[in-house]
């Protein structure tokens, strides 16, 4: 993973204050691989202990990568997919 | 799927889609409003209102006392005087203790009236089992909203479907009920099939009500559905496929008015015509589309199968609902027993 100089990875900022888990779980890309994005743009909705949050583009750029697919976990910090600026 | 076309970059659920909808024509037209239980805090139970209070505030968006009867009635009062309510049954099970202002008032006022008042309203229902919760949250009741006149009755399969409904639906100047099934709103707790997520286009646009839409072109037998059935019943025609058989699935989208052209026209390419309906079997949609088609063209009709769920309340157990509503396997045996 050495190429990352030139690519913004997309992650949960805002873990919800009041979460017990510090693990979640992708419900629904918006957004495919390949797909240009606008910064601030819905790209998924993960949930956390059965709370919706939804994940936004940190930049606009091309949605390179989806790393976490649909129904898969995660955990507090992973990169859910990569964004090329 | 025809016509949700070239670039669209964006998928969206069916309650984004739904939610996007209303909150543009909320943005153009200060008379729309919503109303029901926990729709406004919760954003709908089922999502189905998810982020319009944050836009648009509590008089716009009103969570309303537990009083089917008063908020249903206050919203016929409202569209009678010029506004546009949407006003949401949680369930559409709960539909009993509000059936006067549903059945005599919301649906016959403009007929009583000599056509003085219309009712511009719209009222959205969570219909659909599959996730056990039991016979009183767990209906779909397609017959029951759509036997009696004066209402237009609209079903959305996926998330394109449902926006193009949902504008026609604010529109529309007479009172429209709007079902949508919990099973296809795309909720964490409640995953949808693969299917009803869709690309959905930023600007609005309308689907006329009485267009059916055929979802998958086949030559041997005519599937007409709606609803989540739409998703089996392309599930069944996967498989089908593997098998020689080439199913075609029409998707009703609205009950009434019904397409029954679009329904006929396939009838007389393939010769056989399986209904599937969520509903109970008698006196509902499956009945309904096969007399409407023997009405036609009695001559097209080499076989029929009815697939609907059988005259019991639906249960409880994990195991005996999935008995009872009918899946994939149900709909290929039916179109297999055509062949």
């Amino acid at each position: 993973m050495s190429d990352t100089t030139d690519r913004v990875a997309v992650t949960l900022d805002d873990w919800p204050d009041d979460a017990d888990s510090d693990e979640g779980v992708v419900i629904n890309w918006f957004a495919r691989e390949g797909a240009s994005i606008d910064e601030g743009a819905s790209l998924c909705e993960v949930q956390i202990d059965k709370v919706s949050v939804d994940v936004f583009a940190p930049t606009n750029g091309t949605l390179t990568e989806i790393v976490c697919g649909e129904d898969d976990e995660f955990a507090v910090g992973d990169t859910l997919a990569w964004i090329a600026p | 799927m025809s016509k949700q076309t070239q670039q669209i970059d964006r998928d969206l659920t069916m309650s984004r889609a739904m939610v996007e909808a209303i909150a543009d024509e909320m943005r153009d037209n200060e008379e729309v409003f919503y109303m029901g239980e926990d729709v406004a805090d919760y954003g709908g139970i089922f999502d189905s209102t998810e982020g319009l209070r944050d836009e648009f505030g509590y008089d716009r968006v009103m969570d309303v006392p537990i009083s089917e009867t008063a908020y249903l009635g206050a919203a016929v009062g409202a569209a009678q005087e010029g506004m546009r309510p949407i006003a949401e049954l949680m369930f559409v099970d709960f539909f009993g203790v509000a059936m006067d202002q549903i059945y005599n008032q919301m649906a016959k006022n403009t007929y009583m009236s000599g056509g003085n008042v219309s009712v511009p309203m719209v009222l959205t229902a969570a219909v659909g089992g599959t996730y056990n919760d039991a016979a009183q949250h767990s209906q779909t009741l397609y017959g029951t909203f759509a036997h009696v006149p004066g209402m237009k009755v609209v079903v959305p399969s996926t998330a394109y479907d449902a926006k193009g409904l949902m504008h026609n639906a604010v529109r529309d100047d007479d009172p429209v009920v709007y079902m949508f099934h919990k099973r296809l709103m795309g909720i964490g707790w409640l995953p949808a099939p693969d299917g009803p997520k869709t690309p959905v286009p930023e600007e609005d646009y309308t689907i006329p009500f009485g267009s059916a839409d055929i979802k998958r072109e086949g030559e041997d037998a005519t599937i007409v559905t709606l609803g989540l059935h739409v998703h089996r019943a392309l599930d069944a025609a996967e498989t089908l496929a593997e098998d020689g058989i080439s199913a075609e699935v029409v998707d009703l989208r609205s009950l009434v008015p019904l397409d029954t052209e679009t329904i006929v026209k396939s009838v007389e390419k393939t010769g056989n015509l399986v209904v599937v309906d969520e509903d109970y079997r008698s006196y509902g949609v499956t009945g309904e589309i096969v007399a409407s088609v023997a009405d036609e063209s009695l001559a097209a009709l080499d076989a029929v199968e009815r697939v609907a769920l059988p005259d019991v309340p639906i249960p409880y157990s994990r195991p005996l609902e999935q008995e009872v509503v009918p899946d994939a396997e149900d709909i290929a045996a039916a179109v297999e027993r055509t062949q």
